[in-house]
């Protein structure tokens, strides 16, 4: 019984893990930039494939496994160029627009850079080796769990840290909030909001692509997890309340843990379950569990 | 309606009328997916141009009324089209008031997100009831009795491109009068009004909710009955039909056509049928230029082709008469 | 273990080995002119493959097979002079497929379709097939429902083997080599196929192996990546073997995440199609002793036939990868289509109907990649299973299989005029005797 417990919560604590991580993007450029961005996914799939393009470079020239962290992480932090070309060359010209085509400029996105990952990388699935097993595997109450998947959950805390520092210790951040609330305020105090939304955007994209990065070694890249990603994304923002980072946070565990109850108790209902709880969650609570919006 | 407008229309139906006489085979059969798609995006752009809601799971409607064909035709054993397109309304519109109840009460990104969030659950509920449905298998579609005439002695493209290519059209014809007369009723105007100030709208009397709830539901029904239209030209319908990705293609068509103008969509329809059918059969990557071809209309036209040309016609005609003021 | 392999090789069967090089091999001829009574003008061949998602992986191989071949072909002087030319069109949903299908009839003007991979697209696809009449020599896609035939009669269609043969396959084998297991637990993709190998597999398996238990299967859907519940969920089960249908990504992912979970330390394991992508099975995260299963390719069977020796190499040289089970379907059925041509160009000296191609493609058995292939007279395919135990004994960093256990179609697929059921009832009664 207690591992069960024990293995249900950790899985469901991993794939939160990295559901927060793209959530986490897509609630930072939604709250400011007011875009809902269904191209995150895609930017997950960006990460998992560059990642695996890093990590085979790495230990083929003798990087040891267990450091195999660093060339993820930076093939995470050097997608960070497409978001100021995505900003900059496409959705900066419809900001003024009505908010559906900002929303389809988004969708165009994902159609293309799926077909730019086949074109790259192929179909096959794809994957790091090596890597994954390197960390060992750690024994508790019976239960046995993957050392890497404990470094993921550890990874994404740490980057939750972070983003709750910066928006709310910094300049930076207070800057965000301010322009999430009122976009025209901050406008007429003087912030220069290209700027902002850059820098945001970008931040976004990174959080997208840090998460398909290290989720990586454990599993193996494919040309759906794109499309397959959004889906569970938007689960996690719509419980949690859309621009919301703490709802990002908090739908993100409980689609996690859900996924993973759902197969202990009855495995047919996983996909089904989700949806159901989203349109609950919209019915009785529409502005989600930290939304303020209406 | 402008007369030149009128007049362009009746070329246009002049020309859908001899087109299967003159037109290759294959074309011809295109154009029954141009027939079956304009009439869902009819419904689509109900919602989307009058009512300013975007669906991103209009898809669903589809389904249902390609589904009820397949029902109707292969397990029950009711071959009349009549009867698929009227069970498709009534189902239709049940299932456009259950969940519009629960999505008119958002707008813009949340409806949008609403609805793809239904569709998913419909594809999922399709894909858990296999034995119901087929799952992903899908379920076949019998070639349908048109006005209670049975066809089946009758060669299958032969079918295609005689009765059942003057039905679609007949169904093209009315469900456009049709919605023609809703979006310039009254219930339309007001409609529009919510849609530029719902504020106002509000203050004036209007039930806000009640509107869009009917809009919804009108909607429904005529994507429906797209979706009814869709089914014998495979004949065979599948859970493919109901993903989110395929509500993205009625979106897209919607807008590559122009949402702002009544005939907008229907362009989009062309335009997307025919490029598709030919930019995928040369090129692996279509939906690399499919979506490059999205953010050029965003960005660049977002009246869509429609608007492209008709102030190209206009251009031209001012050229026209300003030549002939000169002389 | 070599001479193992040959034992199997022989009760299989599959004896008549080498007589596919000269095909491959053959005189290289220019194209002259057209044999006497042949149209002029290139053979038009339509090929259909998924391009994109999971089911790309085997519809792109299937692709590249079918081009490999035509090279070859065109270099050795074409189908009776002709030249083979190839379209190449997507398979999608069932709507764009009937479409693009309809395309290649009516406005490319093939002379025969090969291709389609799934089994809806199948059923939308084969019902098409005989209403315009034309010849459709599919891959992969059967056109049952669940395990019934929904086309018993098919004339213009002919279908590739049976859904579930695979987990007819793997139940074999797990009688036969891990006969005590008492206690079995199954996962699979959300889908027909993946429901139709369990419950096929859990037919077979307790004709031999009565005591045995199943436990409810699992499924995932299919592009799943993230199996660690669904491990828990297995491991919960305490089984003593688990049984996957997966066949794409998921089958890497899954063992890879087991691994990091030590399940198949304790739990033994059939994958009945694994083999569809294993050069994916790396030898890090998958155990030896596994059952493994390949779909008609076991691109490792080449040292006695030249056929598939000929082609690995220039599929390896040509796309840096090793050739999966696709191949062989779509090569066969070009290779049929060609023999079922000559074969009535030999009796008439005419190029033939599409009606006189189906009279000879009927029990035509052909040389392909992974041995003798056939249609029976009810169109269905006949070809050969290949199950083994992972081993990490070779010079790749996935796994390969030995012994290897050949299971023709023959022996595992359900003849002509039964259905599962029926057929199933009849080997049960033999079984217990």
């Amino acid at each position: 019984m207690v591992e069960t417990i024990v293995n249900i919560l950790f899985s469901g604590i991993f794939h939160a893990s990295v559901l927060f991580l793209v959530a986490a993007g897509l609630q930072l450029v939604f709250g400011v930039q007011k875009i809902f961005n269904l191209a995150c996914g895609s930017f997950y799939a960006l990460g998992a494939y560059l990642g695996i393009v890093f990590v085979k470079y790495f230990l083929s020239v003798g990087g040891p496994p267990v450091l195999a962290i660093l060339p993820l992480l930076a093939a995470g932090f050097v997608l960070a160029i497409i978001g100021p070309i995505i900003e900059r060359g496409l959705l900066r010209f419809v900001y003024d627009r009505d908010v559906h085509f900002q929303l389809l400029l988004t969708f165009a996105l994902l159609l293309m850079i799926e077909d730019i990952i086949k074109l790259i990388w192929g179909t096959y699935p794809l994957s790091t080796q090596g890597v994954y097993l390197a960390f060992g595997i750690l024994d508790i109450f019976g239960a046995s769990i993957p050392v890497y998947n404990l470094i993921v959950i550890v990874a994404s805390i740490v980057i939750a840290g972070i983003m709750a520092h910066i928006l709310s210790n910094t300049r930076f951040g207070r800057i965000i909030r301010a322009t999430s609330d009122n976009n025209e305020m901050a406008q007429a105090l003087g912030i220069n909001i290209n700027n902002i939304y850059v820098k945001v955007f970008t931040l976004g994209t990174v959080l997208g692509t840090i998460g398909g990065a290290l989720v990586i070694p454990s599993t193996a890249a494919m040309s759906e997890m794109a499309v397959d990603l959004i889906v569970l994304a938007f689960a996690v923002v719509v419980i949690g309340g859309l621009g919301s980072m703490k709802g990002a946070f908090v739908g993100a565990l409980l689609v996690g843990i859900l996924k993973s109850v759902s197969f202990a108790v009855y495995p047919e209902l996983e996909m089904l379950l989700i949806y159901i709880i989203v349109i609950v969650v919209l019915v009785f609570k529409p502005q989600g569990l930290f939304g303020t919006a209406t | 309606m402008k007369k030149t407008g009128i007049v362009f229309l009746l070329l246009i139906l002049a020309f859908l009328l001899v087109w299967p006489f003159i037109g290759p085979e294959y074309q011809v059969y295109l154009t029954l997916s141009f027939f079956a798609y304009s009439v869902a995006l009819l419904g689509f752009n109900l919602l989307f141009n009058y009512t300013g809601l975007l669906s991103f799971g209009h898809a669903l409607f589809i389904g249902v009324g390609g589904y009820t064909a397949a029902f109707l035709t292969s397990r029950f054993h009711i071959p009349y089209m009549e009867v698929s397109i009227l069970v498709t309304i009534l189902l239709s519109g049940v299932v456009a008031i259950l969940i519009g109840l629960i999505c008119v009460r958002y707008i813009k990104i949340y409806f949008a997100m609403l609805t793809l969030a239904f569709g998913m659950l419909f594809h999922s509920f399709l894909m858990k009831t296999y034995h119901l449905t087929g799952g992903d298998e899908g379920m076949s579609v019998e070639q349908p009795y048109l006005l209670g005439m049975d066809f089946s002695s009758m060669d299958q493209m032969a079918f295609f491109s005689g009765p059942y290519y003057y039905y679609s059209l007949g169904v093209l014809i009315l469900a456009s009068i049709a919605m023609w007369r809703i979006v310039h009723s009254p219930f339309g105007l007001c409609l529009t009004s919510i849609r530029d100030n719902p504020d106002k709208a509000e203050y004036l009397g209007i039930g806000i909710r009640k509107y869009r709830l009917l809009a919804f539901i009108i909607s429904g029904c005529f994507t429906g009955v797209g979706g009814v239209l869709l089914a014998p030209i495979t004949g065979h319908m599948d859970p493919g039909m109901v993903f989110w990705t395929h509500s993205g293609d009625m979106v897209f068509m919607t807008l590559v056509g122009g949402f702002s103008n009544f005939f907008g969509p229907m362009l989009g329809t062309v335009i997307f049928i025919t490029l598709r059918d030919v930019i995928s059969s040369y090129i692996e990557y279509w939906r690399l230029i499919f979506g490059a071809l999205l953010a050029a209309i965003v960005i660049l036209s977002p009246g869509g082709v429609i608007e492209v040309l008709t102030n190209l016609f206009t251009l031209i005609r001012r050229k026209i008469m300003a030549g002939e003021n000169a002389s | 273990m070599e001479k193992n392999r040959r034992e199997f090789l022989k009760t299989a069967g599959v004896g008549v080995l080498g007589a596919g090089a000269a095909a491959l091999l053959g005189s290289q001829k220019a194209f002259a002119a057209p044999a006497k009574g042949v149209p002029k003008g290139p053979v038009k061949i339509g090929i259909m493959g998924f391009q994109a998602g999971v089911a790309a992986v085997p519809g792109i191989a299937g692709i590249r097979a079918a081009q490999i071949w035509a090279d070859q072909i065109n270099k050795a002087g074409g189908i009776l002079g002709r030249k083979v030319k190839l379209k190449i069109e997507e398979e999608s949903k069932a709507k764009d497929t009937v479409e693009k299908f309809k395309k290649l009839t009516i406005k490319e003007k093939c002379d025969v379709v090969s291709g389609i991979l799934s089994t809806g697209n199948g059923q939308a696809v084969g019902k098409e097939a005989e209403k315009i009449k034309q010849l459709w020599l599919s891959w992969d896609g059967t056109t049952q429902k669940g395990l019934i035939e929904t086309q018993p009669k098919a004339f213009y269609g002919f279908r590739s083997v049976d859904n579930e043969l695979e987990a007819v396959a793997g139940a074999i084998t797990t009688a036969k080599v891990f006969p005590n297991i008492k206690k079995v637990a199954g996962i699979g993709n959300d889908y027909s196929y993946g429901r139709n190998c369990w419950a096929a597999y859990k037919r077979v398996l307790s004709m031999y192996n009565p005591g045995v238990r199943f436990e409810e299967g699992i499924f995932t859907k299919l592009g799943e990546t993230d199996f660690s519940a669904a491990i828990d969920a297995l491991a919960a089960k305490k089984p003593d073997l688990i049984m996957s249908s997966f066949w794409s990504g998921d089958t890497s992912i899954i063992l890879k995440q087991a691994a990091g979970k030590r399940l198949f330390q304790k739990v033994k394991g059939c994958f009945t199609t694994g083999g569809g992508v294993h050069d994916t099975l790396k030898k890090e995260f998958t155990p030896e002793g596994l059952i493994l299963g390949y779909n008609s390719l076991y691109f490792r069977w080449t040292d006695n036939w030249p056929l598939l020796n000929e082609f690995t190499k220039i599929y390896h040289q040509k796309h840096n990868a090793y050739p999966v089970y696709e191949c062989c379907h779509a090569y066969f059925t070009l290779q049929a289509y060609k023999a079922a041509v000559e074969k009535c160009y030999g009796l008439t000296g005419q190029w033939p109907t599409k009606e006189q191609v189906v009279e000879a493609l009927r029990g035509i058995n052909v040389p392909s990649l992974s041995g003798y292939r056939g249609y029976r007279q009810d169109n269905k395919q006949e070809c050969c299973f290949f199950m083994g135990l992972t081993t990490h004994k070779n010079s790749y960093d996935f796994v390969t299989i030995d012994p290897v256990y050949i299971l023709p179609s023959a022996m595992i697929q359900k003849p002509e005029g039964y259905t599962f059921d029926q057929w199933a009832t009849a080997w049960e009664k033999k079984v217990k005797g």
